[in-house]
């Protein structure tokens, strides 16, 4: 029994940092645009369905899908960003319903020309055991994990040290004052939207690698960004980290405990726990860091 | 100066009551048009009139959708709560404890209230929290549907859900019957959402809308005005989806709370324009029936697609609705001649 916990407790890590990589692009362009891009899920599913392509008509590894990848799904995020940046009055409310109605073009384009069927990877190198004492997982897991730390980090970096990240931040805190010392918001603006563009492609490649995917899971994934991005509360990068984690972790428990079906339910329970207790989130107040 | 001002009001006055007297003269006529014309002209037909049945069950929906964003200020992606809600509750007590299918219908709405008081605490989030906290409390009913066998039948769905019944000599259960308590319902929806928007709390939801600091100053309760609209939309999509599955005798967890109870509306409530009370109804009727005879008909599947299209088109150019849009080009009109 504990051993299968802890095994419980090794995948969710592991499933934490996908997590992390999708919700960090939601997370991204609610601080500095303060909208939730309702199709963030769709982009992310939409980068693991080029994957897809790549592998089944060239027969490459997914991995090597990235670069047609970063190109579509920044396109896509930033005619998304084209989008919501036209609506004039009640700028919240429209682009949640705006958004939302992009998720929908997205879900039945995907579904148009991938047609409904679950796809997986059919890659034997990345689906190999993967053995760490005594824990098991597929090659593609650990090997993104490693990619969602290097990004996270990169992420971090680039928002505390870069001047873009620097002038995202200043925008995010206070738009009039950041215009004032030379910032041009919407350009930042556009910048987030491109950089959520690029933590999208690689979350997808890294779903597609690892797991199933279907035209309609990409509404699930904005909903599990969010969650995540509840849970850590707006503006802390660690935050999000340990929040996916927590989540990963929260889920695979759920699996082995109880049963795979109330694996939703876990983090729609931990979702309004933390909701109602710690509104701010779990490092919301302290850790705004960026 | 005075006078002229009198003579300004008195005639104010009396065109309004003309357009009053004019504007009930057009309902009367809208009314025998809708239950009496309606059903004479295309009533032998039964593929237009499940059209309109499932037109105007949409219409339900977005009604209740338009409530809570117009009065309420809030914009919900949850609304597939109440109607699955609603629905398996009309379901399994017309099925478990025999009760009449007219009962069983509002007692759907109880339901979908009941539901919606464990989601009160939601109110206190604002805006994208509250949208999604709700589409949270939609997926945790959906898996309870599933996951509660003994009384909701499963995965595997309640089949044989009792039928509308026949009264005087009227089949209910036939697509013109069930076109009658549709529109019936949805009427007296609209009835009621516009004596709530005339009385003082219509007054008082409207100047929340402009600023609920303000509001509140002035000793308005708006935490509990939002709820009793969160209440009264829940129970008006409650009883659409009690309708809907004793109208087609078959539900499944996933059909019950499936996205679509909360795409199609939204489109409808955004299309005919979400502050009016005809817009979403109209809309829901529009959007439904062309989605249905064009769009499906040339995309098989994925027709939603153009959904979403006319989603994003209508919020950025016009968010206020068709009408709205072409409210502004008539009065654009009117001011050039």
């Amino acid at each position: 029994m504990t051993e299968l916990i802890l095994q419980a407790l090794y995948s969710g890590l592991l499933q934490g940092g996908s997590y992390a990589l999708i919700a960090l692009g939601l997370a991204l362009v609610f601080g500095s645009m303060n909208v939730i891009n309702l199709a963030h899920g769709e982009l992310v599913l939409l980068s693991a369905y080029i994957a897809y392509t790549v592998e089944s008509k060239l027969g490459w590894n997914p991995v090597f899908s990235i670069p047609v990848a970063l190109v579509v799904v920044c396109l896509a995020s930033v005619i998304v960003y084209s989008v919501v940046g036209r609506i004039k009055k009640n700028r919240e409310i429209n682009s949640l319903i705006l958004t939302y109605g992009i998720g929908v073009i997205l879900t039945n384009a995907i579904l148009l020309i991938w047609k409904a069927d679950v796809r997986s990877t059919g890659s034997s190198w990345l689906q190999e055991a993967f053995v760490v004492g005594p824990f098991y997982s597929m090659r593609s897991e650990v090997l993104f994990f490693a990619v969602s730390i290097v990004m996270i980090v990169g992420l971090w970096w680039w928002l505390s040290r870069s001047w873009y990240g620097r002038a995202v931040r200043a925008v995010s805190s206070n738009r009039d004052a950041a215009k004032l010392m030379g910032i041009d918001p919407r350009y930042t603006e556009l910048v987030s939207f491109v950089v959520a563009g690029i933590l999208a492609t690689f979350a997808g490649v890294a779903l597609f690698s690892y797991g199933v995917i279907s035209p309609e899971v990409g509404n699930t994934l904005t909903v599990k960004a969010f969650i995540i991005t509840v849970l850590a509360g707006i503006g802390s990068i660690p935050g999000v980290l340990i929040a996916a984690v927590l989540l990963g972790i929260a889920e695979a428990l759920t699996v082995t405990l109880a049963s795979s079906a109330l694996q939703e339910l876990s983090s729609m329970a931990l979702f309004l726990l933390v909701l109602f207790i710690m509104p701010n989130g779990l490092f919301g107040a302290k850790g705004r860091r960026g | 100066m005075k006078l002229d001002a009198n003579v300004n009001f008195d005639q104010s006055a009396k065109a309004n009551r003309t357009l009053q007297l004019k504007s009930t003269g057009t309902i009367v006529a809208l009314l025998v048009a809708v239950y009496l014309g309606v059903p004479l002209v295309f009533g032998q037909d039964n593929y237009v009139m499940s059209m309109l049945v499932a037109a105007l069950v949409i219409g339900g929906i977005a009604l209740s959708w338009a409530l809570l964003g117009n009065l309420g200020g809030m914009v919900s992606f949850g609304h597939a709560a109440f109607f699955g809600v609603g629905a398996y509750t009309s379901a399994i007590m017309s099925m478990k404890l025999g009760l009449p299918v007219l009962l069983a219908i509002p007692m759907g709405g109880v339901g979908a209230v009941l539901a919606s008081l464990v989601m009160l605490p939601v109110l206190r989030l604002k805006g994208p929290y509250f949208a999604l906290a709700i589409l949270a409390y939609a997926n945790i009913f959906r898996i309870l549907a599933t996951e509660w066998t003994s009384m909701t039948g499963g995965s595997g769905g309640l089949a044989s859900i009792p039928r509308l019944p026949q009264m005087m000599g009227i089949d209910f259960s036939s697509k013109t019957g069930s076109y009658l308590i549709i529109l019936t319902i949805v009427l007296i929806f609209a009835g009621f959402y516009y004596l709530i928007r005339r009385s003082h709390y219509g007054l008082a939801l409207r100047a929340m809308h402009e600023s609920e600091d303000a509001t509140r100053v002035v000793g308005v309760n708006s935490t509990l005005l939002k709820g009793m609209m969160l209440l009264v939309s829940a129970f008006m999509c409650g009883v659409t989806g009690a309708f809907n599955a004793h109208y087609i005798n078959f539900l499944e967890p996933d059909y019950a709370f499936s996205g679509l109870w909360v795409t199609i509306p939204i489109v409808a409530a955004i299309f005919g324009g979400y502050r009016t009370i005809t817009g979403p109804i109209v809309g829901a009727v529009v959007v439904y029936l062309i989605d249905q005879l064009v769009f499906k008909a040339i995309i098989p599947s994925g027709h939603q697609l153009v959904l979403g299209v006319l989603l994003v088109g209508m919020i950025v150019f016009s968010p206020d609705g068709l009408l709205d849009l072409a409210r502004k080009l008539i009065r654009r009109n009117h001011a050039a001649t």
